[in-house]
C-alpha cells in the first residue's frame, strides 16, 4: 500500500533526529523510540499523541544487543 | 454537494451553533488550543459540512479561480478535491519537474497534490501531511477516485514533521502556515526535509501591520487564518533563519480584496460600514520561493 520509496523517508516525529520506521505488519514502529504508529485506511498516522510503545522484545528484535549490556552491568 | 453553493449561511449558522470552538480565538488561545480549534474547524469542511472559509470565502470554484487556477487545472482533478481554502496557487509558481519527490503541508482535499503529482509524472512522488483526519479522509477518496498512484498522505504534524531530513526536493503549502502556532518551528521543518538546492514554494496570509484587537476578537472562523498570520518581514525573516536562502516574494497582493467581499452579507454583518476600511492593505496573500542551501 505504502510505495517502497515513501516508506524510506517516513520518519519517527517524535524522536529529534528523525530516525526512519519500520513497517510492522499493520503499524510503523521507531526503532529508537519504539513509538508504533497506526496505519488506518492505508494512511500512516504519525502523530505522536497517537502512538503506542511497542513492547521492547518485539521492537529490538533486529538490535536486542544494543540495550542489553545496560540491564546486565551490576554482573 | 455542489461546489457553487454560496457558503455564508451554512457558515454563519454553524459559527453561532459551536460557538467558540470553531471561531477564531486563536490569537489569544495557547498552542495546542489553535492547533485543536484548526483542526475542528477544517475537520468540517474536510467532512463537508462546511465550504471554503478557511482563508477565502466563497464558493470554492470562485475562489479557486480569483487565485490563479486555471479552469483546466480544476477541471482535471477529482470533484470535491478543491475546497476552496488555498490563497494562490503555488504548485503553479513551483516549476516542478517530472521525477521530483514534493511534500504538500496542510494538503487539504488533495488539490494541490494532485496538480504537483500531474507535473512530477509517475516517477515523481507527492507526499501530503494534513492534521486533520476528515481532510486525510477525503484526499485519499479523492486520490482513489482520480487514479492518482504516487501521491500519498499522512496524518502529521506541520512542526514535526514524519519525514527524513534531506528527502525532498520541493516542499509546497497553501494558506496553512499561518495557522500554524510555531511558524519558526515550521520553517525549521521545510529546511531540514529539502535536499540541498530543494526549494519552498509557500502561498500564505501575512500582516503589513498589527490587526486591530476587534479583528482578533471577532467570532468567527474567518478570521482564524488572519489571526494567526505573522507580519510580513517577520515572516521572511523566520524563514531565512531557518537556513533557507534566495528568499523571493513572486505574488503580493492585498488578501482584503480577495476575501472580504463587500457584497458579502456575512462579512457585512460581522465587520458593519467601516470596517472593511480599516482592514484593507492590512492583510496581504503572497506566494514566497526560497531555496535550501
Amino acid at each position: 500500500m505504502i510505495d517502497q520509496k515513501l516508506l524510506e523517508i517516513l520518519a519517527c516525529p517524535a524522536c529529534d533526529e528523525r530516525p526512519p520506521v519500520r513497517l510492522k505488519e499493520d503499524r510503523l514502529v521507531c526503532s529508537v523510540c519504539r513509538r508504533a504508529y497506526p496505519i488506518r485506511e492505508g494512511i500512516p498516522v504519525m502523530l505522536v499523541d497517537e502512538a503506542t510503545i511497542e513492547p521492547e522484545e518485539e521492537a529490538e528484535s533486529g538490535a536486542a544487543s544494543a540495550s542489553a549490556p545496560r540491564d546486565g552491568k551490576a554482573a | 454537494m455542489s461546489e457553487e453553493r454560496p457558503v455564508v449561511d451554512e457558515k454563519g449558522s454553524a459559527c453561532r451553533e459551536s460557538g467558540a470552538s470553531c471561531c477564531g480565538t486563536a490569537a489569544g488561545a495557547a498552542p495546542a488550543d489553535v492547533k485543536a480549534l484548526v483542526r475542528e474547524a477544517y475537520g468540517r469542511i474536510g467532512a463537508g459540512e462546511r465550504q471554503g472559509c478557511g482563508c477565502g470565502c466563497g464558493s470554492a470554484a470562485r475562489v479557486s479561480a480569483h487565485l490563479g487556477y486555471g479552469t483546466a487545472d480544476l477541471s482535471a482533478v477529482p470533484d470535491g478535491a478543491n475546497l476552496g481554502l488555498g490563497c494562490g496557487n503555488p504548485t503553479a509558481l513551483a516549476s516542478l519537474q517530472p521525477g521530483e519527490t514534493v511534500l504538500d503541508l496542510g494538503s487539504g482535499g488533495g488539490l494541490d497534490c494532485f496538480l504537483a503529482a500531474k507535473r512530477v509524472g509517475l516517477a515523481g512522488k507527492v507526499i501530503g501531511v494534513d492534521m486533520t483526519p476528515e481532510m486525510i479522509e477525503r484526499a485519499r477518496d479523492n486520490a482513489q477516485r482520480g487514479g492518482y498512484i504516487n501521491v500519498e498522505f499522512r496524518q502529521g504534524d506541520i512542526e514535526a514533521l514524519p519525514v527524513a531530513g534531506a528527502s525532498v526536493d520541493v516542499v509546497i503549502s497553501n494558506c496553512v502556515l499561518n495557522l500554524v502556532p510555531d511558524k519558526a518551528r515550521a520553517f525549521g521543518e521545510i529546511s531540514r526535509v529539502l535536499k540541498p538546492g530543494g526549494r519552498m514554494m509557500v502561498s500564505d496570509m501575512v500582516l503589513s501591520r498589527p490587526l486591530p484587537a476587534w479583528v482578533k476578537e471577532l467570532g468567527s472562523a474567518y478570521t482564524a487564518c488572519v489571526a494567526g498570520a505573522a507580519l510580513r518581514d517577520d515572516y521572511l525573516r523566520l524563514i531565512r533563519e531557518a537556513g533557507l536562502g534566495d528568499v523571493d516574494v513572486l505574488d503580493e497582493r492585498d488578501a482584503a480584496a480577495m476575501f472580504v467581499n463587500a457584497n458579502d452579507p456575512l462579512v457585512s454583518r460581522l465587520l458593519g460600514g467601516n470596517a472593511l476600511e480599516d482592514l484593507r492593505g492590512a492583510v496581504l496573500s503572497i506566494s514566497v520561493r526560497a531555496v535550501k542551501g
